[in-house]
């Protein structure tokens, strides 16, 4: 995969599973180790990052998210931060002194992402990077709403634009699938950096024209491994019942889809084409087949996925907040 | 596979292809292969693909195909009365090839009874080792066809491996359960898993021949659980408003993302999905429903519902008390 263009500088705001997934996909492509930072609340987070990444900027502490964001103003100060406890840095980092970011990546727990944007709101609107946020159910209107709050500049600001990825946990083998939504103010380069983050570790990288459709991503692919994760458990459990021993089960199942998604990935047909071709008249998938039909699966599956789209819609308003 | 015995495929469809090309491109010697197939067309595509492949065709086909060539004048004598067809491009000469070591029947299971008990003199001659992908035909069937309703001496018949394959092998990715009769040889066993192992990423054995319908139920009918799966997500994303297409690729690259993480996990199948599902999050709405609308009992019918098909056909297919046979 051809690197990041340009070699942006990275900030990852929240140094959790999905952040690091994202880190470490784009140094395993080649993105230089230089032009990252993580800030990450928890010290011992902080240094099992450190290790794994060996001259990775992680920075922890009250002042750390700033940091991040703004760069180090100047080595004084940043000794100043460190002495005063306000920002705990990686020992064995390059350096102290690096770059404001270019790219803010938010990646904290959404319940948290309204008080970390608040808190940036200055620095963000004043340096205007690109805003990714990876954090489930807050809205992009939300976002810039947070971004603009306490503003006491008295000239209309222009805010940083804000794109939204619903990535998947897959992600961390490499394997993610993830929906993406940009407001109107990013251009097409924003917009292709965002794409090539999300390629480092997602497989399939897909954009929504309206934001509503996040909800849907999440319903599908955000939410969809734990459905197949239930279906393989299902089958393995059957296999059980019938006699089989669970290990021999378990790895029949979980080959037998990655098998299905692989032929569906390579082929031109489509799914219901690939099914029939396999499903030959009265035979042992017939049965199945005429089972899963007859009992109502599909559409115990779109009340499923249409479940996951409705509480991403909910959720989205419970943490939008823009009614205080 | 460092083994180099002389394979014979009966039947040159999907599954056989599949077979032989997952085995030619780790390595096998293409010279070592012949497959018999009645099919001109099929025949002629086989040639263009495996330029060089030894491929017989006609009514004494099968039975060159496992014997080999007797002489250089009787094969000759062969190809000029019309009894067999063979590629003229093949790497060994036409008239000189050896007996099979190994035989794959990749025939359609409703007409692998005559096939085999054609084959029944040669095989109990050879004795090669019998491996069969055809689904739903008992490896004491098998055993049956072979003695032709001679009596013979058990022990005389050649070992028989019964095979469960799927279709995810054309794209060297499969799944398949592997029975062996108690005379198959650990050397034997070998072959066949290794054979199976060019096309397929898990190969299992099983010690009882009625888990091979358990199998059936598993991998073998799966891959079309998984499609309807998919194609149900994927209706689903089109229903909320998102475009055919994103659906469709979102879908199958979740599928495709979940198994793999349960693969490299150590985690069981239960604790992959309930780390990924936080309390009242999305994720847990949708298993919710998912439970609420009873899923694991719907797939758990399904699978045994395969699994009792697969039995049946053993039973159509068998043949063994002809008088019962309705």
């Amino acid at each position: 995969m051809a690197p990041v263009v340009p070699q942006a500088r990275l900030a990852f705001i929240g140094g959790g599973n999905m952040a690091e997934a994202i880190l470490g996909g784009l140094l395993a492509t080649g993105y230089p180790l230089s032009q990252c930072v993580v800030s990450e609340p928890i010290l011992a987070r902080c240094e099992f990052l450190q290790q794994k990444y060996p001259g990775l900027q992680t920075l922890c502490g009250p002042n750390a998210n700033q940091l991040a964001v703004n760069g180090s103003v100047s080595e004084t100060n940043t000794a100043t931060d460190i002495a005063n406890g306000s920002i705990t840095v990686n020992p064995t980092a390059a350096s102290t002194v690096f770059d404001a970011a270019e790219v803010v990546i938010l990646a904290v727990k959404p319940q948290v992402l309204r008080s970390v944007v608040v808190d940036l709101a200055p620095v963000l609107r004043s340096h205007k990077p690109l805003v990714i946020s990876i954090a489930a159910g807050i809205e992009t209107s939300a976002i810039s709403r947070f971004m603009a709050e306490n503003c006491t500049e008295e000239t209309p600001v222009t805010l940083p634009p804000v794109i939204r990825v619903m990535p998947n946990t897959p992600a961390l083998v490499l394997e993610g699938a993830a929906g993406m939504y940009a407001t109107a103010d990013a251009t097409e380069e924003h917009r292709h950096v965002a794409e090539s983050l999300m390629a480092a570790v997602s497989k399939q990288v897909s954009w929504v024209e309206t934001e509503a459709l996040i909800d849907t991503v999440t319903g599908i692919s955000g939410s969809g491994p734990a459905y197949f994760f239930l279906m393989m458990e299902a089958m393995e459990d059957a296999g059980v019942a019938l006699g089989m021993d669970r290990e021999t089960a378990k790895a029949l199942t979980i080959q037998t889809c990655l098998g299905a998604a692989k032929m569906a990935q390579q082929s031109s047909d489509d799914l219901q084409t690939l099914r029939v071709k396999v499903t030959s008249p009265q035979g042992t998938t017939d049965a199945a087949i005429k089972a899963f039909e007859a009992g109502g699966f599909r559409e115990l599956v779109q009340k499923g996925v249409s479940a996951a789209d409705a509480r991403s819609r909910t959720l989205a308003k419970e943490l939008g907040g823009s009614k205080l | 596979m460092a083994m180099r015995s002389r394979l014979a495929f009966i039947g040159g469809g999907n599954m056989a292809e599949a077979i032989l090309g997952g085995l030619l491109a780790t390595g096998y010697p293409l010279s070592q292969c012949v497959v018999s197939e009645p099919l001109q067309a099929r025949c002629e595509f086989l040639h263009s693909k495996y330029p060089g492949l030894q491929i017989v065709s006609g009514p004494s086909a099968n039975q060159l195909a496992v014997n080999g060539s007797t002489s250089a004048a009787s094969t000759a004598a062969l190809i000029s009365e019309g009894s067999v067809h063979i590629n003229p491009t093949a790497a060994s000469s036409h008239s000189d090839f050896s007996a099979a070591e190994v035989v794959i029947f990749a025939v359609k299971p409703q007409v692998l009874r005559t096939v085999v008990e054609d084959l029944g003199s040669v095989l109990r001659t050879k004795k090669p080792l019998v491996i069969s992908i055809a689904a739903g035909i008992e490896t004491g069937a098998i055993a049956r066809f072979m003695a032709e309703g001679t009596r013979v001496d058990p022990r005389s018949l050649p070992p028989v491996i019964r095979v469960m394959p799927n279709t995810p092998s054309l794209v060297l990715e499969g799944a398949a359960g592997l029975y062996a009769t108690s005379d198959a040889t650990p050397a034997q066993r070998h072959v066949a898993e290794s054979l199976m192992a060019a096309v397929s990423k898990q190969v299992s054995w099983v010690e009882r021949e009625s888990l091979i319908d358990t199998v059936t139920g598993i991998s073998g009918s799966g891959p079309a659980y998984f499609f309807l799966m998919m194609e149900a997500m994927e209706d689903a994303g089109v229903a909320l408003g998102m475009d055919r297409e994103t659906a469709k690729a979102l879908t199958i690259q979740t599928c495709l993302g979940a198994a793999k993480m349960a693969q490299t996990s150590e985690d069981d199948l239960k604790t992959l999905r309930v780390k990924v599902t936080s309390p009242h999050g999305t994720t847990d709405a949708a298993i919710k429903t998912f439970e609420a609308g009873g899923f694991r009992e719907l797939v758990a019918k399904s699978v045994g519902a395969a699994d009792a098909r697969s039995r049946e056909l053993a039973l159509e297919l068998g043949g063994k008390d002809l008088s019962n046979k309705l």
